[in-house]
């Protein structure tokens, strides 16, 4: 074989799943078509567009600048590849406030306006996709509001009730010390060392409050259109 | 007479390519050996982390997710590149017989190389990683690798075309394709996710085709180029099969580019995209097997001297190691294994397999018998290298063993969906606890290879031409007993 060929046969060998894997599906997925919701099937009309409200790119950079994505995914496949959709509080709320299921798998408009969609490596804690309901729910179980609750779990993971088991690192980088002077509202939080009984205050840093605003944005369970709901229920209508 | 002439000729102009290549290679292998000391202080760091959560809490730099992402870094950019260029550059240029002429730019660039990776992974540390798994250096530094990278492999490249003709070794074949491509693989991940404005999830699934294809195509290749340099060489006999070596190269470049988006399988992308990664990448067993078989034939044809030969037994550990990495290959992309370990610690398992137990063995082949060569001294001592493979082999064993089978454990809790999540997430202490120990003992074992390589670069190795053999005593010599000195 000259050597012409053999740059020839790694091209060719290279070159076609460089191009099918790579290149035109990232063409495809830059232009994406809207999809629209179907009045007599979903109630609604108009393009689905997806809602979430924080500091979303911001917060996505924290996120994989302290390698969250290493423990926590964001994705809920549908169920020929993974069961996760049964779970009560994963997928979506199992009864929301209209006692009505929200549970549905991700779909690509879930992660717009994020510089990666962090899917994640693996799952030593639980997937993140409807982390923000959760967030809330524990909240008001602690009293607490819910940017509270997310700075304390960030800074001592472990300190709350039916969390002891968590292997959720602390983040002390994103937190500093309280100026005396401080506008700023410093949060209490009681140290890993619970048992004794010290308190301290930290006030959040930017990027604390970037990652807070994050989490509590991941909310991934806005009613979606009929043509692409693989989880439909049968109502009145069909 | 003609026959002793060419015998002294074809030895200086070994010694020649050896005296030419000996700086950047040295530099490579011993920077190489620091970063792989760093790596593997953070592997440790980061398995004592997932057990024991509190220790160094109080440190934000070395938080757990910080310190895995600088971890796996610090190992591929400053261990297995490094490793893999002082491979390249000494094993085309004795190849191809060309002493070679840039061996002062491929010096630089590889300074060059480590400074980017000195920046990376202070980065890192400080909070500017940027969140797409394998590369998370900050942003400007794929650049500089990327302009390091053909400065030192281009001349290997140029070595091949200008050589005087002659036989092409299957181990050219190999180092070939893996200079070629890298390049196209690297640019592709880097422009399209940092460069071009995609989808986030694409961005993700190119990330994921990355990392499969940067092993699958250049650290695998490179890892079997030495195999296949070595296995002959040490043995004394010829490759097994040609047509078997064939084979398994081609079906590598042809599977090899398609695995990788198994890791988004259910993630809103076109299925076909997760499917065919986790076809290719159960198909990988077929190079795998044929390559393994080949080689493994090879050094069977004179087992005596794969016992003796450190380089030889590191190589066929290697080997062995690519052939289980093909058979795990199969198992864990099964579609109904892929549904639980997809998000579990077996993904990490398969990585150290691939960078550690195939490319990092070859590697310490590759090392111990250019290094040699290339100070002009022997070995210091055989129980160093003895400790550094055993403790080696019990490490990645059990690395492979907790983190693949504990992940398989670890996904089926994940799958069991109406169990509380409590389950799976406390399910993987025992194996993370087995895990620290193994990285404890993969630590000792590169101390003593690190120590070692040290003594060799200080020139202070043996002054001998009787090689360091894994036998009794150095007195045992199968070329008999010690005495003459090299004088040069």
């Amino acid at each position: 074989m000259s050597f012409k060929n053999f740059i020839l046969g790694l091209i060719a060998t290279f070159g076609l799943p460089w191009l099918l894997l790579i290149v035109v599906p990232f063409a495809k997925m830059r232009n994406i078509e809207p999809v629209f919701f179907d009045e007599t099937k979903d109630g609604l009309t108009g393009v689905y567009t997806p809602e979430r409200a924080g500091r979303i790119a911001n917060g996505s950079e924290v996120y994989g600048a302290n390698g969250c994505y290493v423990c926590h995914s964001q994705v809920i496949r549908p169920t020929y590849a993974g069961s996760e959709i049964w779970r009560d509080d994963w997928a979506g709320q199992k009864k929301d406030a209209d006692d009505k299921d929200t549970r549905r798998i991700s779909n690509v408009w879930d992660y717009n306006g994020e510089p990666i969609a962090h899917i994640g490596l693996t799952r030593v804690g639980p997937d993140l996709s409807n982390a923000g309901y959760r967030l809330e729910k524990k909240a008001a179980q602690f009293g607490m509001t819910a940017e509270e609750y997310v700075y304390t779990r960030l800074l001592t993971p472990r300190s709350f009730v039916g969390n002891h088991w968590s292997t959720c690192p602390s983040q002390p980088q994103l937190f500093s010390k309280p100026d005396a002077y401080a506008q700023e509202k410093a949060y209490i939080v009681k140290s890993d060392e619970g048992e004794k009984g010290k308190e301290k205050s930290y006030v959040p840093g930017k990027s604390a409050k970037a990652l807070a605003s994050y989490l509590l944005s991941l909310k991934k369970d806005d009613p979606i259109p009929d043509s692409m709901n693989y989880r439909r229920v049968k109502t009145a209508a069909n | 007479m003609s026959n002793q002439l060419s015998n002294n000729l074809d030895s200086s102009l070994r010694t020649s390519i050896d005296r030419s290549v000996s700086n950047p290679v040295m530099f490579f292998f011993t920077s190489g050996a620091a970063w792989l000391a760093v790596a593997v202080l953070l592997g440790i760091l980061t398995s004592v982390k997932s057990h024991w959560p509190s220790f160094l809490e109080g440190c934000g730099a070395l938080n757990t997710g910080r310190a895995y992402i600088a971890h796996l870094n610090v190992l591929i950019y400053g261990w297995a590149f490094q490793a893999a260029f002082g491979t390249i550059v000494w094993l085309m240029a004795r190849l191809c017989r060309k002493p070679s002429e840039k061996s002062g730019v491929i010096l630089m660039a590889g300074h060059l190389w480590n400074l980017g990776v000195s920046i990376g992974i202070i980065g890192i540390l400080l909070g500017k990683g940027t969140g797409v798994p394998w590369m998370e250096f900050p942003v400007a530094t794929w650049v500089i690798f990327l302009i390091c990278y053909v400065l030192i492999a281009v001349w290997s490249f140029i070595q091949f075309r200008v050589r005087e003709g002659g036989h092409v070794y299957v181990s050219q074949w190999y180092l070939l394709s893996a200079i070629f491509l890298f390049p196209w693989i690297y640019g592709t991940a880097n422009i399209f996710i940092f460069v071009f404005d995609g989808h986030p999830v694409m961005t993700s699934a190119i990330a994921a085709w990355y990392k499969s294809a940067v092993v699958l195509l250049f650290f695998i290749p490179i890892a079997i180029a030495s195999a296949y340099y070595i296995a002959p060489k040490v043995t004394g006999r010829p490759v097994y099969s040609y047509n078997l070596a064939i084979f398994g190269f081609w079906s590598l470049m042809a599977v090899g580019p398609w695995a990788g988006m198994q890791k988004l399988m259910g993630a809103p992308l076109p299925p076909l995209l997760g499917y065919l990664g986790a076809g290719a990448a159960i198909l990988f067993f077929i190079p795998a097997i044929t390559v393994g078989l080949n080689i493994l034939m090879t050094v069977r044809s004179n087992g005596e001297r794969a016992k003796q030969s450190p380089s030889l037994r590191f190589t066929a550990a290697g080997i062995i190691a690519l052939v289980t990495m093909g058979i795990f290959g199969i198992f864990l992309n099964l579609p109904s294994v892929l549904q639980g370990v997809q998000f579990s610690m077996s993904g990490y398992g398969y990585e150290m397999l691939a960078l550690y137990g195939v490319f990092t063995m070859c590697m310490f082949g590759a090392i111990y018998f250019i290094v040699p060569r290339i100070t002009m001294r022997e070995w210091l001592s055989i129980r160093f290298i003895k400790m550094h493979f055993n403790l080696s082999v019990y490490g990645i064993i059990a690395i492979v063993i907790g983190s693949i089978l504990g992940g398989y454990l670890q996904g089926n809790a994940q799958q069991a969906w109406d169990e509380p999540w409590m389950n799976a997430a406390t399910s993987t202490y025992a194996w993370n606890v087995f895990n620290s120990f193994a990285w404890f003992f993969i630590l000792i074992s590169n101390l003593f290879f690190c120590l070692h390589l040290l003594l060799m670069w200080m020139r202070l190795g043996r002054r001998s031409n009787h090689p360091t053999l894994l036998i009794e005593k150095h007195g045992d010599s199968p070329h008999g007993l010690e005495g003459k000195i090299q004088t040069t």
